[in-house]
């Protein structure tokens, strides 16, 4: 492993060495694209190992993190797992398929049924397992695109600045000044509520808070005597980005993945609650959905198996989620400070 | 980050709400399938054709479908600006008037919330910096900052099932009591009062932790200044120092954060107003999504976004106004 990390490095030093020779015989923009192209080129023959390189780097700074959590955050991380867990292995946790009729209307909790049925008569415990998957889904994958498509482009805006750079503020600026909720409504009202919808405006809409903090970190790191030092030995911005300036930005990301990941859950069950959910898919913003459009459900004592259990689950996990994340912010705080940034 | 100034403050709101323009325009237009379709499918599908092919091209161009796609949307622009939403395909008025009439009933939780959380926050964040670092300002800030990751609606939710489903101390539903006789003005506002609490309590806890952290925590930097100590050494009392100096600066952050804050609230107050039936425009959006009421669904987003957007837009110049120095080039 750590051979195959150094010679990755090695062989892209080279390579950014002759860019680095290059780029002084033209001009701006032109000779970084220039260079980009070479060690592209590079990175597409070693794809493997540069790959493995950078999620050794991205493990590294995540347990080095972790080691450091409170006592709030161990048990945040503890509790996510557990839903992971129950995610995963649904079907072998539950008895009942969440979608078959298995029991009797309303059935309160009981030996066959662990919490319950719906007004179905659907199991509520499987229910709930597999309903924790789709909040899973929608987290994980907008955190991830948004965060680390986001993250990418506040680096290389931040690092090459010039009108790229201008561009991207001014879009990010826009973006950030939409209203997310209404737009969200609207738009999962007229597309059909799949899935893959609901990632993809979320991403539109969540895209720009990551690329603002990794943009004013590249930005302040760029005038880092270090890194002036380094391109002045003619390391390309590709070395540079990947060496010196990712390891800093990648606990950046690694908090804003996090808090998109709590905002992509809580809009999803959110819009599922309005009725924008994919009717067919079980999801805890889906039971509650169903649950409180029951007629006079307050009046009966079925909210207290049916409305409860997505509640507390939702909540515990954005609980998690959050105690995670501030000891993550925690942590990753005093360097930002002394940086300068945000 | 805020040097940008006020004309590309403006550019960029108006960007923002041109591409809700845009968007608003172009989403019924992607939607699939042709509302002439059903009425003129010929026999070949087994569908009693109702309009002749003639009749269909009438109504394209009545509807002015069959102008070029830029021509539409300028008339749809010049209808917006007027004022002119649409109809209501579910309550057969117009888009306008149905948002108007629910209205007020937004506008006072939202208004509620946001007051409350401003002057409770402020009180709390006063409070907890006074005892920094003593376990009364501890224990506050780990609840309130818990409070505060839980999102608006399943927050009312638990709030709804403890004190109106399990105490019954409070209504379920609805501003007022049905079919309710006032024998005096001040039973109908005790009335509108009494329904209200809830959705404000739930709304403004969401947003008091901001304005809580913030209040204490520049109250902890102010406290740190040279003319905190003058004033001490003028001898002026403990009480004053805090409440007439520190603060009284500190409070300038706050002012920008309350005016951000009335544009989550009125996100946060969509989903609310459904956990407590309260009739505003949420309720509305709610019944509309249901309903499928496309016009209905838009006018609402429009007059949403248009107010988001109007009053973040103020907050930014009033912020300006209030502190030259944001104005200035800063590297935040």
């Amino acid at each position: 492993m750590a051979e195959a990390v150094c010679g990755s490095f090695c062989q892209e030093k080279e390579a950014s060495f002759e860019a680095a020779q290059k780029s002084a015989r033209m001009a701006g923009l032109r000779a970084i694209k220039a260079d980009l192209n070479i060690v592209s080129k590079d990175i597409v023959s070693k794809n493997k190992e540069t790959l493995r390189d950078l999620l050794a780097a991205a493990l590294n700074s995540v347990c080095d993190s972790i080691g450091r959590f409170s006592l709030a955050g161990k048990m945040g991380i503890a509790g996510l797992l557990l839903i992971v867990f129950i995610a995963v292995f649904a079907p072998f946790v539950t008895f009942y398929d969440p979608s078959a009729i298995s029991g009797m209307s309303l059935d309160p909790p009981g030996p066959e049924h662990i919490l319950g049925t719906d007004e179905l008569g659907m199991d509520i415990w499987s229910q709930i397992c597999y309903g924790a998957r789709m909040s899973l889904v929608i987290g994980l994958a907008v955190a991830m695109i948004s965060g680390v498509g986001g993250g990418f482009l506040g680096l290389m805006a931040g690092y090459m600045g010039g009108n790229w750079d201008k561009m991207l503020l001014r879009t990010i600026d826009i973006t950030m000044a939409l209203p997310s909720f209404p737009l969200l409504i609207v738009i999962a009202a007229f597309l059909n509520p799949s899935i893959l919808n609901v990632i993809l405006v979320l991403v539109f809409l969540s895209w720009a808070k990551p690329a603002r903090v990794v943009r004013s970190q590249a930005l302040a790191m760029k005038k880092q005597q270090y890194i002036i030092s380094a391109r002045l030995h003619g390391a390309g911005p590709v070395y540079i980005i990947r060496r010196h300036i990712m390891p800093e930005a990648l606990p950046l990301i690694f908090v804003s993945i996090l808090n998109i990941s709590s905002y992509a859950i809580v809009a999803e069950s959110g819009l599922a609650f309005l009725g924008l959910g994919d009717p067919t898919s079980k999801s805890w913003g889906m039971m509650l959905h169903y649950a409180t459009s029951f007629r006079s459900i307050y009046f009966t004592p079925y909210w207290q198996w049916w409305l409860m259990p997505p509640l507390i689950a939702l909540i515990f996990l954005l609980l998690c989620l959050a105690f995670i994340g501030r000891d993550m912010e925690r942590i990753v705080d005093p360097r930002l400070r002394l940086r300068g940034g945000q | 980050m805020r040097c940008r100034g006020k004309k590309g403050v403006a550019v960029q709101y108006a960007t923002a709400l041109f591409l809700i323009l845009i968007l608003n325009f172009f989403l019924p237009r992607m939607m699939p399938g042709d509302p002439f379709l059903i009425m003129s499918a010929d026999s070949e599908n087994e569908v009693i054709s109702v309009l002749t092919e003639e009749q269909r091209q009438y109504f394209i161009s009545y509807y002015g479908l069959d102008r070029p796609v830029y021509e539409q949307f300028a008339s749809y622009l010049f209808s917006v600006a007027r004022g002119d939403l649409g109809e209501s395909i579910y309550y057969k008025v117009p888009v306008w008037e149905a948002i108007w009439t629910r209205l007020p009933w937004t506008a006072l939780i939202v208004l509620g919330a946001t007051l409350m959380s401003t002057v409770v926050g402020v009180l709390l964040g006063l409070f907890s910096a006074r005892r920094r670092d003593r376990p009364a300002d501890k224990m506050l800030m780990v609840g309130l900052i818990s409070f505060a990751e839980i999102p608006s609606f399943l927050l009312g939710l638990v709030i709804l099932l403890a004190f109106s489903v399990k105490l019954k101390a409070f209504p379920l539903a609805g501003a007022i009591t049905p079919f309710a006789h006032y024998s005096h003005p001040l039973d109908a506002l005790w009335d509108i009062g009494y329904h209200a609490v809830l959705p404000i309590i739930t709304l403004s806890l969401t947003q008091l932790t901001g304005i809580y952290l913030l209040t204490r925590n520049t109250l902890v930097t102010v406290m740190t200044r040279d003319y905190i100590r003058t004033a001490r050494a003028k001898g002026i009392g403990e009480r004053l120092v805090w409440t007439r100096h520190a603060l009284r600066n500190a409070l300038l952050p706050v002012v920008t954060r309350v005016g951000f804050m009335i544009g989550m609230l009125m996100g946060g107050a969509v989903l609310v107003e459904n956990v407590f039936s309260y009739p505003g425009v949420g309720s509305l959006l709610r019944s509309s999504v249901i309903a499928r009421d496309y016009p209905l669904i838009q006018g609402i987003m429009l007059v949403m976004a248009f107010s988001i957007l109007t009053v973040n837009y103020l907050v930014e110049i009033v912020y300006e106004r209030l502190d030259p120095r944001t104005s200035s080039c800063e590297a935040t």
